[in-house]
């Protein structure tokens, strides 16, 4: 006997009611508890690190979650991770948003929700220029370092077959473990390489960072998998700092021409999830 | 999502990645353990000399290993030590793999102070009579210690040297912290590569609680061939 489309509609209505019912939503969650857990990395600048001077966490992703919290009308709650850390941090719910220099990548799509892209950067490598190396090719065969857990590691062995990849626990080891001289490379995103060059002080003239990008990454805020509507209010919150102006004034204070990393202009608008 | 893919450990480049952390943890742990075995048992004959300030110096080199985390002593020996070596040297070792070197220097020093405790408490589980006795039977103290003392004090050892094995065998998971492609490396590396973090740890669980039985087991058997003999 053919089941009549009306048996499947009540049925399936029932169901979606039924898991809605089961299902708390985030969203609601968040307001009921009156704060938001942001994970961030805490190690990143500009994006999220600490100030030396106030001991507290700020950066420009930091001001991302400091203005959904305040639209949400809740308190901001930042917790720090480890790179590897943050995926599974929120899919066990341990924190409610990631806003943690996350790639958008496919891979990860059926792991994470991607709010709006909210900043994009390339992957570059820093080398000492006593190693000789001018270009990506020149590192085949050769030690880079790198941090744990981002998509650096496999995106610099997708870009330079047969390159030799150690990695770390934090950035600041593998450039520290570069500065000491036990690889050639070091590779992170562009914003953090540039920070991090900049730091070297007088000792800039025996490094170099490599022109060629070694990927083109879309940095963006990680959600839950199906909270709609959380997703919804990101990214009305993210519109709105766009249209209003506010996400540039954002890029030029923590990355603009009077900040260490002295990004001339915005090459990016936050209008898309896609990638 | 809840799916435990086995396939996933039985073939593949995961599969090639988890097991040559394995043996990579198994290569630290046997090196560690053949550097770490003579050095505990010098050390413990340090803290048993006659001379104080041999017996001090002893003192000194457990207490200070002991106190100190391994994690510490990882991040001194990777980031730390290998800066304070001349340039020419310096640049041969980064040349090789310092990662897994600087691995075996941590846990080798970090085990023989333990181990240096097991020996010198087993030497002198042995009374004092029977060196005595064997001394007043004409024997040497060379003869004494190789007939007498060391056979006697060797089973006595073994139980908590095999214990002390374990622990390094553990131990050198630690070693991951300093860019060493060992067994949890590569369980991490997986777990970033495809998410399937159930899979990955299950195997690196799995192969620390089976090589750890094969050392308790190994630890039982001898105890019960060579049991300790009643003084």
């Amino acid at each position: 006997m053919p089941i009549r489309p009306s048996v499947v509609l009540a049925a399936t209505l029932a169901t979606s009611l039924f898991a809605h019912a089961a299902w708390a939503d985030q969203l609601d969650d968040i307001k009921k508890k009156g704060e938001i857990v942001i994970g961030v990395l805490g190690t990143d600048e500009p994006n999220s690190f600490v100030d030396p001077k106030t001991r507290e966490i700020v950066g420009y992703e930091v001001d991302i979650g400091n203005a959904i919290a305040k639209k949400l009308g809740v308190k901001p709650v930042f917790k720090q991770l480890a790179v590897a850390a943050r995926i599974p941090e929120l899919q066990q719910g341990r924190v409610d948003i990631l806003a943690a220099s996350l790639t958008h990548n496919k891979e990860r799509e059926a792991q994470v929700d991607f709010s709006l892209t909210t900043f994009v950067t390339g992957q570059k490598v820093l080398v000492k220029t006593s190693s000789g190396i001018t270009d990506l090719p020149a590192l085949g065969g050769k030690k880079v370092l790198t941090v744990k857990g981002g998509t650096q590691e496999p995106n610099i062995r997708k870009a330079v077959p047969g390159v030799d990849v150690v990695t770390f626990e934090t950035t600041q080891q593998a450039f520290l473990a570069l500065q000491q001289g036990k690889g050639v490379g070091y590779v992170n995103d562009e914003a953090s390489l540039v920070n991090d060059y900049a730091k070297l002080g007088a000792a800039k003239k025996d490094y170099a960072i490599l022109s060629q990008s070694i990927s083109v990454e879309p940095l963006a805020l990680g959600l839950k998998k199906g909270e709609k509507s959380l997703k919804t209010l990101v990214d009305g919150v993210l519109r709105d700092l766009e249209s209003s102006g506010d996400a540039n004034k954002l890029f030029v204070k923590w990355y603009g021409p009077d900040t260490k990393l002295q990004f001339d202009k915005r090459t990016f608008k936050i209008d898309s999830d896609q990638i | 999502m809840l799916h435990f893919d086995l396939n996933l450990l039985r073939t593949g480049q995961y599969h090639d990645l988890l097991v040559s952390g394995l043996l990579l943890s198994l290569q630290l742990a046997g090196t560690t353990l053949v550097l770490a075995l003579p050095l505990g048992a010098a050390i413990a004959l340090l803290r048993l000399s006659p001379l104080r300030l041999l017996r001090s110096l002893g003192w000194l080199y457990v207490e200070s290993i002991r106190n100190v985390p391994l994690l510490a002593h990882l991040l001194f020996w990777y980031f730390g030590a290998p800066e304070l070596l001349p340039d020419a040297l310096k640049e041969w070792l980064y040349a090789r793999n310092i990662e897994a070197i600087s691995a075996v220097v941590a846990l080798t020093l970090y085990t023989a102070a333990y181990m240096a405790e097991d020996i010198r408490s087993g030497i002198r589980a042995v009374p004092w009579v029977q060196t005595e006795a064997s001394r007043a039977l004409g024997l040497g103290f060379l003869a004494t210690m190789r007939l007498v003392v060391l056979p006697q004090a060797l089973r006595v050892t073994i139980p908590p040297l095999l214990s002390q094995t374990l622990n390094l065998w553990k131990d050198t998971s630690v070693a991951t912290v300093i860019g060493v492609a060992e067994l949890m490396y590569q369980a991490a590396k997986v777990e970033s590569a495809s998410f399937r973090s159930a899979e990955a740890f299950a195997f690196a669980t799995s192969a620390y609680l089976l090589v750890s039985l094969a050392i308790t087991g190994l630890g039982a058997w001898y105890h019960h061939r060579y049991p300790v003999r009643t003084v």
